[in-house]
């Protein structure tokens, strides 16, 4: 029996091939989504819980009140990990984890290389297998270095690097690291991915001093015992912390000033699992690879309408095709089938189709998985795709499909009356309103997604095209730590080439601090610290007063530069000659003396800050912005690298174009805007070989009626009129329940995306400032 | 064997009832071949289809093997008409995706019986129609007369009491409509089947032995 619905259904579908290519080619197409979005969605929540002791891994977080409202951090200083550890019954061993970069000599090349100084704890707090070298011991030497596979390879040309040594820059000098350990590379879904540890540097009087609670600049992480109440832990740690750090704290309020509610915070302890997706308390500073979960809802969706998509089309053909198939319905139940049967028989088909398309579905991920990883920044590889849990869910995928495509049209199909069929009573030109509303409903959703593409490309255009009120084309930038006396060498030596018209140097990273200004307030800031070029050289415009300058020597100890936004948090009516106070660095006063307008130093979705402006002498320098001719690329570039090696020989070099740094601040959007935009595609790929599928169907339906109205006397075009009228009727329909929907969800979309973008800024905007003027 | 008594069927349309069958009695015994007359629209599909339960009757009593068929449920009347009656059509009605022999294999199928009984019934039938060559061509591939053979093949292979033959030679040219009415009368007169079949030919309506003339859904007498 089974062998012959098998053979009916093979003969069905290799003799309609338009009909089986559109149901394969969809299911295929939205399974295949289905299978990426599972693989996504899977390696998302299996992150980081490859830790032998993962349950028990905690970080230390906290939270404060201030300005009237709670604030989260995940960040600590040296004390919290030793202290609580020590102290706090329940925690076993804790480990810190601090990103940094470091210049390593590499032959005569020196290259700068990210690294993590960690504890010497951290190979038993975390599960990350060596190739060679005693994990217990590996990190208790000072000058120790542990090298992942890759960057033993990269460094020495082999796996066997234990025992060599590198050369590691401290101060002036390159200074020798025994490499003690080699590390497997790190699983793609670790946060936690490194290339060089280094043993965390820690002096006695570091450990001892206890301002070191409130200075926040790397993880820390802790091991609870088994089976110990979290609760329980943290209120012992809160009440140790206050015990201990207490006093320290009142006098660093009474010292640098506070706000006015402005309490100790408080200690708690977040699952190292719950980093990766965590937007509040996210995997960072130096931990990696840190998602939102929106992505995964995002795509999610996208999977689930491709997928319905391509089941509504299955649903609608077949049920348009049953005309032709009611015949042999009729006959099978004049022969003896009864209603079970036939639904099994049309269950069947449908499996075998969705079988098929499964197939196909696989050839594609396999084919699609590179470019997926790549727009979706994963490292997923096909073999993930065999592991039990996953089979068995890829299995109920096709049960789910097969079920949710065949059962209503074998409900149908299987209802008809023999009488009827058999005897040309049959009549399906009835209303068809279900075939109506899933064509509808089709068209819907891919309308759908394809405004929200719409939407994103405007968002995008908006992020990347908007004047940000300077001007970095033809900027090149290099990066070097060096004083102020080393820059003016560097900038001398490159002015010396007429295809560079201006060098204007400037603190790396962004600062901030506070200052008091003249009516004993304070106030939060970006603190700049760049030369009397940097303003010319962006064609960023002053507003009032003067720019830095060559002819006033004092500048670099008694003149600021503010942008409006700083002027218009002062309050002052005229700024030019007001002053700021940076009280904590002995009362040091600076005076305006000039103006400059607004513009975007940080990424468009953020707001603009007040920003001041130094040349400060005992502020370094972290990179150069060098303007260069049009068209002078080439020249200059070898020309700017030439100079860097001779004047900053034990600086690593490297360059990025201004514009192209700005806009890869942009990538990750980017790539999320190529995902939808290819979601959308598909969706209306698929409802639009579905709806070829149905006008086929209706226009075979109809041969009878378009004779008898050529026969009448009708145009070929008033026939494609008819046919196509109908159709277009419903995509029309389609449209108009899309638009308003789109338009809210877009909305929406936003609303959160700006909620989680300012939610960062704010962060950063707000941020204690003490904490964050000790990180600098 | 079967006995109509008072058979009525209506239907409504647009408010109006219209009478598709009127008062029909009927008794047919074991070993009958029965022709019905009449014009198109006279009631003889009609009346097929009530004798076959493939159509509802609006009045009467229907006994069948002394089952009264009228307050059989549903799955009852099915499961009498699957083992006891055999159809034939004037349009064959062979289903095209299947082989000649698995469109007679199919009834089997849907009885359930086993694989190697299958293959004996449905060789010995092919044997006997004299359509062993044909077995692997599609109906598509067969002329129209060779199509109703196995039209009749596949009503007779689950050895029905009754077949039903609707115009079974109605698409046919005489030649091919002698052999299947022919093969009726073998069946009937060999294998005891009892046939009753509608047809608008005089010179095939008398290979029965009984002729019943249908107006508007009428007993003509």
């Amino acid at each position: 029996m089974i062998k012959n619905y098998f053979i009916i259904a093979w003969r069905n579908l290799s003799r309609h091939k338009t009909y089986s290519i559109i149901n394969i080619a969809g299911l295929g197409i939205g399974l295949a989504c289905a299978m990426l979005i599972l693989l996504y969605v899977k390696d998302e929540v299996s992150f980081d819980n490859f830790h032998e002791k993962g349950d028990n891994i905690y970080r230390i977080v906290t939270q404060t009140k201030y300005d009237g409202a709670e604030h989260k951090d995940s960040n600590t200083g040296l004390l919290q990990g030793p202290r609580f550890a020590k102290n706090v019954p329940g925690i076993q061993t804790f480990v810190r984890v601090q990103s940094y970069t470091e210049d390593i000599k590499n032959g005569s090349e020196i290259q700068s290389q990210d690294l993590l100084y960690v504890d010497s704890s951290f190979f038993s707090v975390f599960t990350f297998p060596l190739l060679s070298g005693n994990a217990a011991t590996c990190l208790t030497e000072p000058h120790s270095i542990v090298l992942s596979e890759d960057a033993a390879k990269k460094h020495f040309g082999t796996k066997e690097a234990v025992g060599k040594v590198v050369m590691i820059r401290e101060g002036d000098k390159f200074v020798p690291f025994k490499v003690t350990a080699v590390a497997k590379r790190c699983p793609q879904n670790s946060s936690i991915k490194f290339d060089v540890l280094l043993p965390i540097k820690e002096s006695v009087e570091d450990a001892q001093n206890n301002d070191n609670w409130f200075n926040f600049y790397l993880n820390t992480f802790v091991v609870l015992s088994p089976g110990a109440n979290i609760q329980n832990v943290e209120k012992q740690m809160q009440k140790f912390y206050v015990q201990d750090a207490g006093v320290t704290f009142k006098q660093m309020i009474a010292k640098y000033g506070g706000r006015p509610d402005e309490t100790m915070g408080s200690y708690h302890l977040q699952p190292y699992t719950d980093m990766h997706m965590n937007t509040e308390l996210p995997a960072q500073n130096g931990l990696v690879n840190a998602s939102n979960p929106i992505y995964s809802y995002i795509l999610s969706g996208i999977a689930l309408f491709v997928l319905l998509i391509a089941c509504i089309n299955f649903v609608n053909l077949t049920v348009a095709r049953s005309v032709k198939r009611a015949k042999e319905i009729g006959i099978r139940k004049v022969v003896g089938g009864d209603r079970q049967q036939l639904i099994f028989q049309f269950l069947g088909e449908s499996f075998l189709l969705c079988f098929i398309a499964f197939t196909l579905a696989l050839l594609l991920v396999q084919l699609i998985l590179p470019v997926f990883n790549d727009l979706a920044n994963k490292a997923l590889a096909l073999s993930y795709l065999f592991d039990a849990k996953l089979i068995a869910i890829y299995l109920l995928l096709l049960l789910f499909t097969g079920l949710l495509a065949g059962f209503y049209p074998a409900l149908v199909l299987s209802g008809y009356k023999p009488v009827e069929t058999l005897y040309s009573r049959f009549n399906l030109t009835g209303k068809n309103y279900l075939q109506k509303s899933l064509v509808v409903l089709q068209f819907a959703l891919a309308s759908f997604l394809i405004i929200g593409t719409l939407t994103i490309y405007e968002q995008f255009n908006f992020l990347t095209k908007t004047d940000l009120g300077y001007d970095d084309s033809n900027i090149v930038v290099v990066n070097a730590d060096v004083t102020h006396k080393d820059a003016a060498v560097f900038k001398a030596e490159l002015l010396k080439n007429p295809n560079i018209i201006d060098v204007a140097p400037k603190n790396g990273g962004q600062w901030r601090t506070s200052a008091k200004i003249s009516n004993d307030s304070s106030i939060l800031f970006s603190y700049e610290t760049i030369d009397e070029s940097y303003f010319q050289t962006f064609k960023i415009p002053l507003v009032q007063g003067r720019n830095f300058s060559k002819a006033f020597p004092s500048d670099s100890t008694n003149s600021v530069l503010v942008n409006e936004a700083f002027v218009k948090k002062a309050g002052w009516k005229n700024p030019i000659g007001e002053t700021v106070n940076f009280f904590y660095n002995n009362n040091e006063i600076y005076q305006v003396v000039g103006v400059v307008k607004d513009h975007h130093y940080l990424t468009l979705d953020q707001k603009i800050g007040p920003q001041l402006f130094t040349m400060k002498h005992d502020n370094w320098y972290g990179n150069f912005n060098i303007k260069i001719k049009p068209g002078s690329e080439t020249e200059s570039l070898k020309y700017i690298q030439k100079t860097f090696r001779q004047t900053l020989p034990l600086s690593p070099y490297s360059y990025i174009f201004k514009d192209d740094q700005r806009i890869s601040d942009y990538e990750s959007e980017s790539k999320w805007k190529q995902i939808i935009f290819f979601g959308a595609v598909l969706t209306i790929f698929i409802s639009c070989i579905g709806l070829f599928g149905l006008s086929v169907l209706s226009a075979e339906k109809r041969t009878k009626e378009i004779g008898i109205r050529k026969v009448l006397g009708a145009s070929v075009h008033s026939v494609v009129t008819t046919l196509s009228k109908d159709f277009v009727k419903l995509v029309c329909m389609a449209l108009v329940i899309a638009v308003p929907l789109a338009w809210l969800a877009a909305k929406l979309v936003i609303l959160i995306a700006i909620a989680t973008v300012s939610f960062q800024a704010v962060k950063a905007a707000i941020a204690n400032p003490v904490k964050s003027l000790r990180t600098e | 064997m079967i006995e109509l008594k008072h058979i009525t069927k209506w239907v409504n349309s647009g408010g109006n009832r219209v009478f598709l069958l009127r008062d029909i009695n009927l008794t047919v015994n074991e070993g009958e071949f029965i022709s019905i007359m009449g014009p198109s629209g006279s009631g003889k599909s009609t009346l097929l289809n009530v004798i076959g339960m493939l159509d509802e009757f609006s009045e009467g009593e229907y006994n069948f093997l002394g089952q009264p068929v009228h307050e059989l449920k549903e799955k009852h009347r099915s499961q009498l008409y699957k083992s006891h009656i055999g159809f034939v059509f004037q349009a064959y009605h062979l289903i095209d995706e299947l082989t000649v022999y698995e469109n007679i294999e199919t009834p089997l199928l849907y009885q359930n019986i086993k694989s190697s009984e299958r293959q004996a019934i449905v060789a010995d039938i092919l044997d006997r129609f004299n359509i062993v060559g044909k077995k692997d061509l599609f109906p598509t591939q067969l002329s129209g007369g060779q199509q109703q053979l196995v039209g009749v093949a596949r009503a007779i292979v689950a050895k029905p009491k009754l077949i039903l033959a609707d115009e079974p030679t109605g698409n046919l040219n005489s030649k091919q409509g002698e052999e299947i009415m022919e093969l009726f009368r073998k069946l009937n007169a060999e294998d005891g089947v009892i046939i009753i079949q509608a047809t608008h030919s005089e010179r095939n309506a008398a290979y029965g032995s009984k002729i019943i003339n249908l107006l508007d859904g009428r007993v003509e007498k």
